[in-house]
């Protein structure tokens, strides 16, 4: 529609200037404007009267006074409620951000794991939807109907309540053969490794042998090429690697920065001593027989601990982790008191509770000369390893080292795994199935074998298909996490509301939950669009 | 019996010749790679480990698989080997014994799937109960079980349970000595403090459907289930049948096309939300059609399907506006206008609120944000850019991404805890009301994306006939843009109606009565202490079978419509 026309007469007319596409559009934008900016100033007039409803404590600053400055001043008071799991150390006595904090950490745990596990879940059904075995893929089929056609929260429930807590109690968890792995009502207890300090010298060594075997496989390429004779390019950069790694093992080992600390009466000069000490404590000839003395009854378990070596320690503290190792090693029994902090631990050494305080080296000299007489008293350096296993044990009612997956956690991502794991099935198979049917016969036809024909030729091609629907899968996933609250997982939108229920501040807490989920939307798909660019690049 | 006749024939090696090149068949199913072969052995020991474990826990079926398997290997393999298959070797060489690796696959699978049928069998029929009222229905028998024995089994604190309640006969106590499981149920009557213990004659380990049975009428239909109003829900179904019948006819075929009839039943069917609104919301204060309360009244099933329609026909218009306002190009207001007010926006923020701002800031954040004026002018590049001065452009995608970028969960507390505080203090909508709307909108952001999808799809030269034509912009969407687009977006549409019926799941958690709320309400009834996998299965049934219905049916319509065909 253009500004003057010619009509069939030839004479050229001009519009009214009110009649022009431009001009009406512009005003039409105006109105618009208007509009919009009257419904918004009615809506800030309601909130501003609702809010005076609700008194002065919305905008309450720290000194007291009041001012819409402060709305936010709250979330630096106490939070005052408890998380059932953090991944930052939080007590009720920090802050609402702190808590916020410990629940955004929680949340982006689900996601990011959530979004691993779903993807290569996703593509194994995908592909298994279109196998060759009949029943594989109807297999696959009724997996992603049944998952697609029913509310993820049910889906949630029913895992938390009717599968997980319906699992055996502690004391009966489900081990499986082989691997400490524990399965019970409270989640699942695994084995896992623990870093010492020591670990960081042994990573940089560690760094230094990739350094050095990639070189090492570089200069034997140079090598092939300028001679003509083969070498093997990866025997030797291995072994040169596992070399430095040993290396690295050892002489990572020789730190000193663990000891224990313990009493002069015991005569204890080095580890091995101990086993002498519980061997006239027992009064048997070898450590082994120890096992045998409750077995045969000559002793109950109960008098089997009361002279076992006690040890106090710090909760959660790497160097337990290391010293009980080697005690296990060398089969001297002991206990553990764990202590919640270093005070408590001293005062606790201090008391007799205990015979042997084990902590880093640097803290114990510390503790060493708070005690009364501390010349009485003996540092043993311990041998260090860098990294050690620790093993979940039951004790108690709860188990003891390891790592853990809470029931709730447990739930929710293996509840955002199904199902988005069935909604990627089904981009997967759309996208392989995208990729013609003359790639791969021609990936067979040059014998490459289904695995390879898979990963070399249709994968790759299929992937371009698949990213972009994929990234809003994974966008859905990160929102669906908010259902946490169902199971009560301390999620981020889980402790925003505890926190609005609990501060009756709705508005602002609100606004920071959209700001946190638009950010999260926002962060997941400029990096998914990243690498779908760099993806395309390849296209024909 | 041909076909039979055919099969057994197949048995039996017959005359003609077998072809078999061994070393060739070895080389390309076991010594292919050195993995193969490793997978193959260490496959074969597991399934032949998990088939002697099945061999001892359920024998008969077991056996009957195994010799059902072994026979169609053996039938397919002769047939192979003579060139010579029926029709059914040829499916199972096909789909089932295509290696050697598929043929164990197969095995496993089949028993696997044998082991799963055969427990929710007997959780759900052999050991379920039926039983709608477990408490008084059992005889009384011969006390054997002491209290505590039961109260260990129980795992609960019976002693801080209220005089005259009982616990659900569901833990069975097993003997360590191996005499049968028997079943008790624990009651504390009101006169006296001690625990009574009863023995059921009927002992069941699966599931209690009685349960399910007796809440039924409750998880469908809340309280409309009273008999004085119960009869709107049935008016309602009523008015829909009525509507039904007739479009079965009326649609179907070029007889009614362009008639009267069917531009009647068309608005009847436009007009029946309204109806059913109006039969299920109320329209007078007294009377037959009274006003009811929904926060009280709405529940279940029914709750369930006002949520998703509603949200469904109310976010349809505003979807529409909201993606005709995206992909609008009409003229924006020009960079001459937008620069020069968002500079003097700029200068008049700095130098009135600035100075005043830095002063009473507190930290480095207020301080940051105390020069507010400067971020003005940036936006205003942006909107320029990006939506050159179109402000319904700029505003349609700000809702749309905002919204689609928040997750339904917190669209729900937002609508329940803001509502109030967004509108004038004498408005109260009730809680229902506030998730109907919520959900609307919400669901309008999705459904412009599907449409805008539907508008992109359609091919400029369509535009451009109609203008050529002559049509207004308004006829122009009317009569040839917005058919044509709606046409192709009728799965994404049927598609999100199912995400809106499941996401309908969600409102139990801001204290809606769903289906999901009453289900979990029955754990703690006092017959049914704890119970909540069987209501669940109930509710995983309703969800499936829903959607399965509309997925199947949207399948339907987009053949019929021959989307993507034209």
């Amino acid at each position: 529609m253009a500004q003057g026309s010619i009509d069939p007469s030839g004479r050229r007319f001009k519009l009214p200037s009110l009649l022009d596409v431009r001009v009406l559009g512009v005003l039409a934008q105006l109105a618009f404007v208007v509009g919009f900016i009257l419904v918004t100033v009615w809506f800030i007039n309601n909130i501003l009267s609702n809010l005076d409803a609700l008194g002065e404590s919305q905008f309450i600053c720290i000194d007291g006074s009041s001012k819409p400055r402060c709305s936010f001043d709250f979330l630096s008071s106490d939070a005052q409620f408890e998380l059932a799991e953090t991944p930052i150390e939080y007590d009720p006595a920090d802050s609402y951000w702190r808590a916020l904090g410990a629940a955004a950490l929680n949340t982006l745990k689900v996601i990011v794991s959530g979004i691993i596990l779903a993807t290569i879940l996703g593509t194994f059904v995908g592909i298994a939807r279109l196998s060759k075995n009949w029943l594989v893929a109807n297999i696959a089929k009724w997996y992603v109907d049944i998952l697609r056609n029913t509310p993820l929260v049910l889906q949630l429930i029913i895992i938390y309540f009717s599968v997980l807590l319906a699992l055996p109690q502690i004391e009966e968890a489900i081990k499986i053969p082989g691997i400490p792995i524990f399965i019970s009502q409270r989640g699942v207890n695994f084995i896992n490794a623990t870093f010492l300090p020591s670990a960081g010298v042994w990573l940089a060594f560690l760094v230094l042998g990739l350094i050095q075997a990639q070189v090492l496989w570089w200069i034997l390429g140079r090598v092939e090429e300028q001679t003509g004779r083969s070498q093997n390019r990866f025997l030797w950069p291995i072994i040169s690697f596992l070399a430095i790694a040993i290396l690295g093992w050892v002489f990572s080992s020789n730190d000193t920065n663990q000891s224990i600390l313990l009493g002069r009466q015991l005569q204890v000069e080095e580890i091995s001593d101990f086993e002498t000490l519980m061997l006239q404590r027992y009064d048997v000839n070898t450590l082994g027989e120890i096992d045998m003395l409750v077995a045969n009854e000559v002793m109950t378990q109960d008098a089997v601990d009361e002279l076992a070596l006690s040890l106090c320690v710090l909760r959660d503290a790497p160097s337990e982790v290391n010293f009980t190792a080697q005690l296990r090693q060398r089969g001297i029994p002991y206990t553990v008191r764990r202590l919640s902090s270093q005070s408590r631990a001293t005062s606790s050494f201090a008391d007799g509770d205990c015979e042997v305080y084990v902590a880093p080296t640097a803290v114990l000299a510390g503790e060493r000369d708070i005690l009364e007489n501390p010349n009485s008293f003996l540092l043993l350096p311990v041998q260090e390893a860098p990294v050690r296993w620790s093993i979940p044990r039951i004790e108690g009612f709860n188990f003891v080292g390891g790592g853990k997956m809470t029931t709730e956690f447990t739930a929710v991502l293996i509840g955002l795994v199904l199902n988005t794991g069935a909604t990627i099935a089904e981009i997967v198979r759309a996208g392989i199935q995208s990729v013609s049917k003359g790639q791969s016969e021609a990936a067979r036809a040059l014998g490459l074998s289904e695995g390879q024909r898979l990963r070399l030729v249709v994968l790759p091609q299929a992937l371009r298909v698949i990213i972009p629907p994929q990234t809003s899968q994974y966008l859905n996933l990160a929102k669906n996490s908010t259902l946490a609250l169902a199971v009560a997982y301390p999620d981020f939108w889980n402790i925003a509301n505890t926190t609005i229920n609990q501060s009756g501040r709705s508005i602002q807490i609100m606004l920071i939950v959209l700001a946190f989920y638009l950010s999260i939307s926002l962060i997941v798909s400029l990096m998914l669009n990243a690498y779908n660019r760099r993806i395309q690049l390849v296209e024909r | 019996m041909d076909v039979i006749l055919s099969n057994i024939r197949a048995l039996v090696p017959g005359r003609k010749q077998f072809h078999l090149d061994l070393r060739r068949f070895v080389a390309e199913q076991i010594t292919r790679s050195w993995i193969l072969m490793v997978w193959l052995i260490a496959f074969t020991a597991f399934v032949g480990w998990y088939t002697i474990g099945q061999l001892s826990a359920a024998p008969g079926s077991t056996t009957t698989v195994l010799i059902i398997w072994a026979l169609t290997v053996y039938m397919t393999v002769i047939s192979e080997l003579q060139k010579d298959h029926t029709p059914l070797t040829f499916w199972l060489k096909e789909n089932m014994y295509n290696s050697i690796n598929n043929v164990l696959v197969t095995l496993f699978l089949t028993l696997l799937i044998l082991a799963g049928v055969r427990a929710f069998y007997s959780y759900a029929w052999v050991n379920a109960s039926f039983e709608t009222d477990p408490i008084t229905s059992n005889e009384e028998r011969p006390n054997e079980i002491t209290v505590d024995d039961a109260l260990a089994a129980y795992r609960v604190d019976f002693s801080n349970f209220p005089e005259g309640s009982s616990l659900p006969p569901r833990v069975i106590l097993e003997n360590a000595a191996g005499t049968p499981i028997r079943q008790v149920t624990l009651t504390k009557s009101a006169d006296d403090p001690n625990i009574v213990i009863e023995e059921l004659e009927d002992i069941h380990t699966g599931a209690s459907w009685g349960s399910v049975i007796e809440n039924l009428p409750n998880i469908l239909l809340f309280r409309f289930r009273d008999p004085v109003i119960q009869w709107r829900i049935w008016a309602s179904i009523g008015v829909l049948v009525v509507l039904a019948l007739p479009s079965f006819v009326v649609y179907r075929g070029e007889r009614y096309r362009g008639t009267t009839t069917r531009r009647l039943l068309t608005w009847a069917w436009v007009a029946s939300p309204l109806i059913i609104f109006g039969l299920l919301y109320g329209l007078t204060a007294e009377g037959p059609l009274q006003v009811v309360d929904p926060d009280q009244i709405w529940g279940g099933f029914v709750l369930t399907v006002i949520i998703s329609v509603f949200a469904i026909v109310v976010s349809f218009p505003i979807g529409m506006l909201l993606a005709l306002g995206r992909r609008s190009n009409i003229q924006g207001i020009p960079w001459w206008v937008t620069y020069p007010v968002a500079i003097a926006i700029t200068i008049w923020g700095l130098l009135t609120t600035t100075p005043a701002n830095l002063e009473a800031s507190r930290n480095t954040a207020e301080t940051i944000l105390a020069y507010w004026p400067l971020a003005v002018p940036v936006l205003a590049f942006f909107f320029q850019r990006s939506f050159k001065g179109n402000v319904v452009a700029a505003f349609s995608t700000g809702y749309i991404e905002v919204v689609r970028g928040t997750p339904f969960i917190v669209v729900l507390f937002m609508s329940i805890i803001l509502f109030p505080i967004f509108l004038p203090s004498g408005w109260d909508i009730s809680g229902v009301i506030r998730v109907l709307l919520a959900s609307a909108l919400f669901s309008a952001a999705y459904l412009a994306e599907n449409i805008r999808g539907g508008l992109q799809a359609l091919p400029n030269g369509q535009y451009e006939a109609a203008d050529s034509l002559g049509l207004s912009a308004f006829n122009k969407y009317r009569l040839i843009i917005l058919p044509q687009a709606l046409r192709a977006v009728i799965p994404a549409i049927v598609g999100q109606f199912i995400g809106l019926y499941k996401d309908t799941s969600l409102v139990y958690l801001v204290g809606l009565f769903d289906m999901l709320a009453l289900a979990n309400g029955i754990s703690s009834q006092n017959n049914w202490l704890g119970i909540r996998t069987e209501p669940y299965i109930l509710l995983m049934v309703i969800y499936f079978l829903g959607s399965s219905l509309m997925a199947w049916y949207s399948r339907r319509l987009e053949r019929q419509l021959g989307v993507g065909e034209r």
